[in-house]
């Protein structure tokens, strides 16, 4: 009775966060609170499924960089983006892609691509070409750059708590794949958009007259938000050794930052994404639901035998599971439903840590194939429509798709000549 | 009119406008903002623009700021980047840059009737967050323009038992 029970609050959770139905959060927190009224678990067990240490990560990174897009610094960063193209329109994407990239590894990716935008339209407008290019390529670099580091994207900071893997690993293992798919995705934009991006060279000129240190709102809070999250970033890297969860790390430099920002701290709390954060703690109780009455024991032993206990077999099939699966689901939920199953696919003797890999890369990756496949697209789709430069779902699907193959055959190979040849 | 008038909240929209008597600023749809901010300049008690189509129904308005904001994005963008903190001025901002005409920056038409209440007006003003509303005929043709502001003082001067004198 609580398997079915289990199962079908389970289903319509995910069928009302899938469709958009219901306000993501709320229909996480109704779903997880369910399984408690419904006695499928009851409140200690629900409660204790919920993993601080995701959470308070987040919400120590998302004070981070709240703090840091009251600088000016995302501004600044594209501005200087254009300075370092020289005006150029296709040098300018890519840099602002490798700046999409590399800002999104490390912070929140919508937080990059909204900051990013102002300056990416601006350009668009004074080179008098479409903005499409350059919000898409944003749009995809900063998928990919998330997939580098464990606290890049949800799915990571996800699998990095319940597999025990430290920011290193994940950087040593992450990063390289990042690296690979990011040089296939810029040859892949070259293809795309080179022939899109011409202009005359006086216009270029124009937006060469941008001054970034204009955009600087506050030049003491830059410089020790920059120190703060320096030595924070430095943390990660250490956490591991010196025995902390990277959630000791995110709120330690969150507080240290509040304190010398001398912002107060119902300011910077206000900026907090809660609906985010109540959305995990509603889907760890969901989880715990069908973990306790034995559905992911059962589908793990389901994909075991499907795979007949191939470690390549599961290994890749995972990685190309999840990354349809976060093309047309949100992939915080896909990926916090299959955290258990790959519990259950190692405890039945698989190989673990190539499966986290293969999670990790489809999950983050695999959000680039559709407008609603990550939150950034999403947001991206959202400002661009507003601003009056529509992304479409069928216009960003090709783009998409392509980076989406391309990535997933270099993931296939690299998971293949790392872990399973 | 002869007498004081009584400026209360059930004051008619219609005996608002003959006390305040600013100029409406009617321009039409594909007007250049440049052109419209020169009218502007010279009209400054019309601090909400009235957007009219061929047949010169209201189909927007557009608040001064609003105009103001479309020059600053073309001259001096960074200040306006440098307040943007969320997906909504991202747009905004992305509007202000391109806009050439009043139909791209415009908003919603603003109107209210000359039988409505003051205070219906004032709520309206609040709602929709802008500084004015125009007055329209049963046609939706702009017949006058209420200032927030110039009603405010009108109002408290009222309220204070200067003319015009309150209801109650």
């Amino acid at each position: 009775m609580d398997v079915t029970v289990a199962a079908i609050v389970f289903l319509v959770t995910y069928a009302l966060i899938a469709t958009d139905r219901l306000d993501k959060t709320i229909a996480a927190l109704l779903g997880g609170v369910a399984m408690v009224v419904l006695r499928v678990i009851d409140q200690a067990q629900a409660f204790l499924a919920i993993d601080f240490n995701v959470i308070f990560l987040l919400a120590g990174m998302m004070i981070l960089a709240g703090i840091l897009r009251r600088t000016g610094f995302f501004q600044w960063l594209a501005i200087r983006s254009v300075k370092i193209a020289d005006g150029d329109p296709f040098r300018l994407l890519l840099v602002l892609s490798v700046v999409a990239a590399v800002l999104s590894a490390f912070l929140d990716n919508v937080t990059t691509v909204v900051l990013l935008a102002p300056v990416t339209l601006y350009i668009a407008t004074t080179l008098r070409v479409s903005p499409f290019p350059f919000l898409v390529s944003e749009i995809l670099a900063s998928n990919i750059g998330g997939t580098a580091t464990l606290i890049g994207d949800p799915p990571n900071i996800l699998i990095g708590s319940a597999s025990g893997l430290d920011f290193v690993a994940f950087l040593g293992t992450m990063a390289p794949a990042a690296i690979l798919v990011f040089v296939a995705f810029v040859v892949t934009v070259r293809l795309f958009f080179r022939g899109a991006l011409e202009v005359h060279a006086e216009v270029r000129e124009a937006v060469l007259a941008l001054d970034e240190s204009e955009v600087i709102a506050d030049p003491r809070l830059l410089r020790v938000s920059m120190l703060v999250i320096g030595v924070t970033l430095v943390g990660f890297l250490v956490h591991g050794p010196l025995g902390y969860e990277p959630a000791t790390i995110a709120l330690l430099g969150a507080a240290v930052l509040m304190l010398v920002a001398r912002i107060d701290a119902e300011t910077v709390l206000r900026e907090v994404e809660w609906p985010t954060l109540f959305f995990f703690v509603g889907l760890f109780m969901l989880v715990e639901g069908i973990v306790q009455v034995g559905i992911v024991d059962a589908l793990a032993r389901g994909l075991f035998e499907l795979t007949a206990g191939d470690q390549g077999i599961t290994t890749l099939g995972l990685l190309w599971l999840s990354a349809i699966a976060s093309a047309i689901v949100d992939n915080i939920p896909y990926t916090a439903t299959m955290i258990p199953v790959v519990r259950g696919l190692g405890a039945e003797g698989l190989a673990i840590e190539p499966l986290w890999w293969a999670l990790a890369l489809g999950a983050c990756l695999g959000g680039n194939a559709t407008i609603i496949g990550a939150s950034a697209n999403v947001v991206v789709a959202n400002l661009a429509g507003r601003a009056g430069h529509p992304i479409t779902f069928r216009a960003f699907l090709p783009y998409g798709v392509v980076v989406v193959l391309e990535s997933l055959v270099i993931s296939t190979v690299y998971l293949w000549l790392r872990f399973l040849a | 009119m002869t007498g004081p008038i009584r400026l209360a909240r059930q004051t008619t929209v219609a005996v608002c406008q003959t006390l305040l008597e600013i100029e409406p600023l009617i321009v039409s749809l594909g007007e250049d903002l440049l052109v419209v901010m020169r009218r502007s300049a010279a009209q400054p008690a019309t601090r909400l623009v009235a957007v009219v189509d061929d047949a010169g129904h209201l189909v927007g308005v557009l608040p001064i700021l609003r105009l103001a904001e479309s020059v600053i994005a073309r001259v001096v963008p960074e200040s306006l980047m440098a307040d943007i903190a969320d997906v909504a001025d991202v747009a905004r901002f992305g509007h202000a840059v391109e806009a050439r005409t009043v139909s791209d920056v415009m908003l919603e038409p603003a109107s209210i009737r000359p039988s409505a209440t003051l205070g219906e007006a004032f709520r309206l003003m609040h709602h929709r967050r802008i500084s004015g509303l125009y007055v329209v005929d049963d046609d939706g043709r702009p017949t006058g323009y209420l200032d927030l502001l110039e009603l405010a003082v009108a109002y408290v001067d009222a309220l204070e038992g200067r003319s015009p004198q309150p209801d109650s």
